[in-house]
C-alpha cells in the first residue's frame, strides 16, 4: 500500500494554509472549538495524510493500512479540516461541526466517522496505550500497517502514557510512531510552569523509544524525520516542535487561543494572512 | 440436595480451560494480564499459547487501553486482573476505550465482591456492578458457578463488543448441570416455590441455594432465581416470575447501591408489582469490613443462615 497523494512538502505547505482557513471558518461558524490546537497540529496531520501514511481512501478499513489515532482529541477541528482538505470527507460537512447529532462532534467519535476515527478520544492519556495495543496486534498478526498517534504535550502529565511507553519498549513496537505536538502551551498556560516536561527527549529515550526532534510546522522536516528514522525494536518518539495557533499572527503562541473563537474582524484578518 | 453433596469447581480454572478450547477451535484471541498470572490461574493457557498472553505489568490503565488497541487489530481480547483495580483504576479506559468505542474486549473482573476477605477494602470490589451498569454499551454478567462461567465465555466470544464478567476466586458448588445454556437477559430459575422469591447474583448464589434447601426442610418452598445477566435483562420475564410471589429477597456480595438489588427494586417500581421487598448486601455508603469471607458474609447476612433468617 502507498500514500494515495504523495504530495511534495511545498504543496503540503499550500494545503496547510487552506486547511487552517477551513478550521477557522468552521470554528467561527460553530462558535466553539480548540483553535490553538487545530492550527498547531495541521502540518503534522497533512504530512501524514498527504505523504507519509499508506492507505486507500476507497477502502479506508483495508488490512495492512497505516492507522492514525488522535490522542489529543480536542484537536479534532484540525483533524476534520485536514480530512476535508485531502478530499477524504465532504467539505460541506465542516458546516455541521458541533451541531446536534452532527457527524463532526467536538471530540472524535468512531460511530460518526467510522472510516477515519479508530477509537473515541478526548479524555487525555488514552491514545498512546491504544496505539501500542494496536501496534502489538499488527506485530502478532503480521499486518504491515504502522500506527501513528498524535499526543499533546500537556497530555504527557497523564501517567498512562508512560505505562504505554514502557510496554512499547518491552514489546519492541517499531511499527509505532508517537508524534508529540510540542507547542509548550496547555489550557492554563506554559507546560513548563504547570508540570515541567523537560528534558522530554531524555525521558522518552530513557523509556526505550528512539527519539527524534523536528520542526512540527515544517512538512519537509516532519516527513524527513519519520522517513529516515531507524528504530531498533522500539517506538519512534518524534518531538514535533510547533507553535500553538501557527500561521495566524494574533493567534500563535497565545494561551488564550486554546479555545478562543475568532470574531468576524479577526476571521477577516486571518483570511488575509492565510491567502 | 444439600450443598455438601455438590461438586466444587474454581470459576477461573473453568474459564481458562474454555479459553484454551476456544483458541483450539480457531478463535483469534488474546489475553491481557497485569502481573496477574496467578490471580487469573492462566498457567495452562500460557503454557499452550505463550504468544497470546500480553503481560503489561502493574499498569491497569495501559492494560485496558492496550486491550482496546489489540481488539482494533482484529483480536477478541480478554483482560484478566483483579476486579477492584480493573473497575476503578482503569474506569475511564473501560468507559471510553472499551464501552463508548464498543471494542471487542471482555473484561474478567477477577476476585470480585469480598473474595480477598482479610485483605480488606482496597482489594474488595463491592462496587463493580454499579460502575459497569453506569456505563453505556457494555454487557454485565456474573456467573454463579463453573458451568455458567464456561457458558458465559462461549457466549461472550459470539459477539463483537464489550462485556464485563464478574468472576470469583474459589471453588464454588456447581449447581448447574452440564447441559445448562446461558441465555443473555433470561432470569435463570433454579427453584420454583410460593410466597418468597430469592433473587441473587454471583458466587453468593451458593449460599442462597443452600438457604433454599434449609427452608425446604422446614417445609417452606421458596423460589430461587439466578440473575447472572444484569445487562441485558429481560425485565418482562423477570416481572412475570416475581408476580407469582408475595415477597422478594435479593442477595448479593455487592453494595446495595447500584447492584442486583437496586436493579430488581427499580423493576418492581417500574412495573408496579405489589410485592414486599428486602435487599441483602453491603449497606449503601459503606466500605466492606475485614475478615474471612465466611465472616464477612455472616456479618452482612448474605450467608445461607442470614438468608434463611431473612426469609422466615
Amino acid at each position: 500500500m502507498v500514500n494515495p497523494f504523495n504530495l511534495s512538502a511545498d504543496l503540503i505547505i499550500k494545503k496547510a494554509k487552506s486547511a487552517r482557513l477551513k478550521a477557522l471558518i468552521m470554528n467561527h461558524k460553530a462558535g466553539q472549538g480548540h483553535t490553538g490546537a487545530d492550527l498547531s497540529e495541521m502540518d503534522i496531520l497533512l504530512s501524514l495524510y498527504l505523504h507519509i501514511m499508506r492507505y486507500d481512501p476507497k477502502a479506508p478499513k483495508a488490512p495492512g493500512r497505516d492507522r492514525f489515532i488522535l490522542s489529543k482529541g480536542h484537536g479534532v477541528g484540525g483533524f476534520y479540516a485536514c480530512l476535508a482538505e485531502c478530499g477524504l470527507i465532504d467539505e460541506a460537512l465542516l458546516g455541521t461541526f458541533l451541531q446536534f447529532e452532527s457527524r463532526l462532534p467536538g471530540h472524535p467519535v468512531k460511530s460518526k466517522l467510522p472510516e477515519f476515527v479508530e477509537v473515541n478520544t478526548g479524555a487525555l492519556g488514552h491514545g498512546l496505550p491504544i496505539a501500542a495495543g494496536l501496534a502489538l496486534a499488527n506485530k502478532k498478526s503480521g499486518d504491515p500497517g504502522r500506527v501513528f498517534v498524535l499526543i499533546g504535550d500537556g497530555e504527557l502529565a497523564e501517567g498512562s502514557n508512560w505505562e504505554a511507553l514502557m510496554a512499547a519498549a518491552k514489546f519492541g513496537l517499531d511499527n509505532l510512531v508517537v508524534i508529540l505536538d510540542r507547542n509548550t502551551l496547555q489550557l492554563a498556560g506554559r507546560t513548563e510552569d504547570i508540570m515541567p516536561l523537560e528534558p522530554i527527549d531524555k525521558k522518552a529515550q530513557a523509556f526505550g523509544a528512539l527519539v527524534k526532534t523536528c520542526n512540527g510546522n515544517d512538512p519537509s522536516d516532519i516527513i524527513n524525520a519519520i522517513q529516515t528514522a531507524q528504530p531498533q525494536k522500539q517506538a519512534l518518539f518524534l518531538i514535533a516542535k510547533t507553535t500553538k495557533g501557527y500561521g495566524v499572527s494574533f493567534i500563535q503562541d497565545k494561551p488564550a487561543w486554546h479555545h478562543k473563537i475568532p470574531t468576524d474582524e479577526e476571521l477577516a484578518q486571518a483570511v488575509k494572512e492565510l491567502q | 440436595m444439600g450443598q455438601q453433596e455438590l461438586k466444587k469447581e474454581d470459576l477461573r480454572s473453568a474459564v481458562i480451560a474454555e479459553l484454551v478450547a476456544q483458541v483450539q477451535s480457531g478463535v483469534e484471541l488474546m489475553v491481557v494480564v497485569g502481573d496477574s498470572t496467578s490471580t487469573s490461574k492462566i498457567a495452562p493457557f500460557l503454557e499452550a499459547y505463550p504468544d497470546r498472553v500480553v503481560n503489561v505489568g502493574i499498569a491497569e490503565q495501559n492494560l485496558v487501553g492496550m486491550a482496546a488497541g489489540l481488539s482494533l487489530g482484529g483480536y477478541t481480547v480478554f483482560t484478566a486482573n483483579a476486579a477492584p483495580f480493573l473497575t476503578t483504576r482503569s474506569a475511564e479506559q473501560v468507559k471510553n476505550d472499551v464501552s463508548y468505542s464498543k471494542s471487542n474486549v471482555k473484561l474478567l473482573g477477577l476476585n470480585a465482591g469480598v473474595a480477598y476477605g482479610p485483605l480488606a477494602s482496597t482489594h474488595h470490589a463491592i462496587d463493580d456492578i454499579s460502575i459497569m451498569l453506569g456505563l453505556g454499551n457494555i454487557h454485565v454478567v456474573a456467573p454463579m458457578d463453573a458451568v455458567e462461567a464456561r457458558e458465559i465465555i462461549r457466549w461472550s466470544i459470539g459477539f463483537d463488543g464489550p462485556a464485563y464478567i464478574r468472576m470469583d476466586n474459589q471453588a464454588f458448588p456447581v449447581i448447574h448441570d452440564e447441559n445448562y445454556k446461558f441465555v443473555p437477559g433470561k432470569p435463570d430459575v433454579l427453584a420454583e416455590g410460593s410466597g418468597t422469591l430469592i433473587i441473587g447474583m454471583g458466587s453468593v448464589m451458593g449460599e442462597a441455594y443452600q438457604a433454599v434447601q434449609s427452608l425446604k426442610e422446614k417445609n417452606i418452598a421458596c423460589g430461587l432465581v439466578n440473575l447472572s445477566s444484569l445487562r441485558p435483562l429481560d425485565t418482562e420475564a423477570l416481572a412475570n416470575i416475581i408476580k407469582k410471589y408475595e415477597r422478594v429477597i435479593t442477595v448479593e456480595e455487592h453494595s446495595l447501591h447500584g447492584g442486583a438489588g437496586a436493579l430488581v427494586a427499580k423493576l418492581i417500581a417500574d412495573k408496579g408489582l405489589r410485592v414486599s421487598f428486602t435487599a441483602l448486601g453491603i449497606p449503601e455508603g459503606s466500605f466492606s469490613v475485614c475478615g474471612s469471607r465466611e465472616e464477612i458474609r455472616a456479618h452482612y447476612g448474605i450467608d445461607s443462615r442470614g438468608i434463611v433468617k431473612a426469609a422466615l
